[in-house]
């Protein structure tokens, strides 16, 4: 379940506060996957930030129930100057696992990035790709409730994209997902309702196909 | 794939603190040597050059104390207190990916790396003295419980003034910049070069505002047999310090002054 009441998210730049959210409201119901879609820059990256506790409202409530992934995405959660050995380890020891577990967790991302070499080497020098490969498994080692996904699943070649979501599939016995994507196509085969962001409001669609026709409407890309 | 079970606040905080500790020091040295010759070049050109320098009077320089010693004793403590305050206003911007696991607070952040330099700069100066011992300096510290103490202190004194610079550099755009240049100032006033003794009474007094100068001849005082302190020095004042700056310090940070400058 994840609820936000009333809440309000602002930043302050050097050309003043920009508020992403006013006053903003949304439920998500227990054991439903969730597409949040909406135009760059609509704040779906904010909220996941906010639903994932990484980041705090300026007022309102967040409540959530069950284990929330971090938000995995494109940028940030990977350091650049470490292995993706390194940093699997290092989400490892924050998450509390040590010893045999950490390793079976180092295995486990490793065959699933199937990045070869790269594995050992330091994530800056890493394609995109790679890096997306490497959060994407590093998130899927671990059990959550909620997985939080921001775009990743949308990136590499055919055949990444495949195994990611036949592992994702499995997991989804279980768990749910809430899945930023520009890909309508993935929305529409991975998620039960779509939450549509659109100039600092949230309008909830139970039907899926409903939503992205509102997202077309509202500017967004097909 | 079972899941990790449920920890106590206090359990989580110890884990992430931990991890970064390692983080930092595997950052550091991990996989280039570069990064610990730097550690290293660095305190030594500090003691090396006003050696070369001054060497021809160093006898003359501080009365009764053999200059060298004098040096690392005073640079000790300085590096410790810029380096600490430095990365804790730097780390506000380096660390934002970190913080992409809801585990991981800033304040850890800060603290992981002040425990590393901390770490990093006492087996630098374990080297540096070793290396004095061996032409034959009389280089151990005459009350090391007491000079550890100084350490604590300055490291503690540190982290409250570097959160406290954070914040400033959050809200003025320009202050991270000014921030760094200052320090070069700071060492001058700071004794770290020159015995106070050598300066007039009027502009002594006035130095003695600066807390970076107590801790420099605290740090003399317990470690350097023979050291003569400035009459001014005082240990309550430090104390003060520390204790307003780590207060105010927090207080910003948990207000959250403490944000990334965006561009």
């Amino acid at each position: 379940m994840i609820r936000l009441e009333d809440v309000t998210k602002s930043y302050m730049t050097l050309n003043g506060r920009y508020v992403v959210f006013r006053n903003l409201s949304l439920d998500v119901p227990e054991g439903v996957n969730v597409g949040l879609i909406g135009r760059n820059g609509a704040g779906k990256s904010t909220l996941m930030r906010l639903v994932s506790a990484v980041d705090l409202p300026d007022s309102g409530r967040i409540v959530t129930k069950g284990r929330l992934s971090w938000p995995v995405g494109l940028k940030g959660g990977m350091q650049k100057n470490l292995t993706g050995r390194d940093n699997v380890k290092f989400v490892c020891r924050i998450q509390g696992v040590r010893r045999s577990g950490m390793q079976e967790k180092i295995d486990y991302v490793r065959e699933f990035a199937d990045i070869g070499d790269h594995f050992d080497k330091p994530v800056s020098t890493y394609s995109s790709g790679m890096q997306a490969r490497l959060a994407f498994g590093t998130s899927m080692a671990f059990d959550f409730d909620y997985y939080l996904i921001d775009e990743v699943m949308a990136v590499g070649d055919a055949e990444f994209k495949s195994k990611s979501r036949k592992v994702f599939r499995e997991r989804m016995q279980n768990s749910k997902i809430v899945l930023v994507s520009h890909n309508m196509k993935l929305i529409r085969r991975m998620c039960d309702m779509v939450v549509l962001l659109d100039q600092g409001r949230a309008k909830t669609y139970k039907n899926v196909d409903k939503g992205i026709a509102a997202y077309k409407r509202a500017g967004g890309e097909p | 794939m079972s899941p990790p079970a449920t920890r106590s606040a206090f359990k989580i905080q110890r884990d992430v603190i931990y991890a970064l500790l390692l983080r930092e020091l595997s950052s550091r040295f991990g996989k280039s040597r570069g990064g610990f010759i730097w550690v290293l070049v660095e305190p030594i050109a500090h003691v090396l050059v006003p050696m070369a320098i001054f060497g021809y009077i160093r006898n003359r320089m501080v009365p009764g104390v053999e200059f060298p010693v004098f040096l690392v004793y005073g640079i000790l403590p300085f590096l410790l207190f810029k380096a600490i305050c430095l990365q804790i206003v730097n780390g506000v911007n380096s660390s934002q990916g970190l913080l992409s696991y809801r585990q991981v607070h800033l304040l850890d952040v800060f603290v992981a790396k002040a425990m590393a330099y901390a770490v990093i700069q006492a087996v630098v100066f374990a080297l540096v003295l070793t290396g004095l011992a061996l032409f034959g300096f009389d280089v151990l510290p005459g009350r090391p419980v007491e000079f550890a103490g100084v350490l604590a202190l300055t490291v503690i004194l540190a982290f409250g003034v570097g959160l406290v610079l954070a914040a400033l550099a959050s809200l003025i755009p320009d202050a991270r910049s000014i921030i760094t240049v200052m320090f070069m100032p700071l060492y001058f006033v700071s004794g770290v070069l020159f015995p106070t003794s050598r300066f007039p009474d009027e502009v002594v007094r006035w130095m003695a505002v600066n807390p970076v100068l107590h801790l420099v001849e605290l740090s003399r005082v317990t470690a350097v047999h023979g050291f003569e302190p400035m009459k001014y020095l005082s240990l309550n004042y430090v104390l003060v310090l520390v204790l307003v700056t780590t207060i105010i310090g927090l207080m910003l940070y948990r207000l959250r002054y403490l944000t990334r400058v965006t561009p």
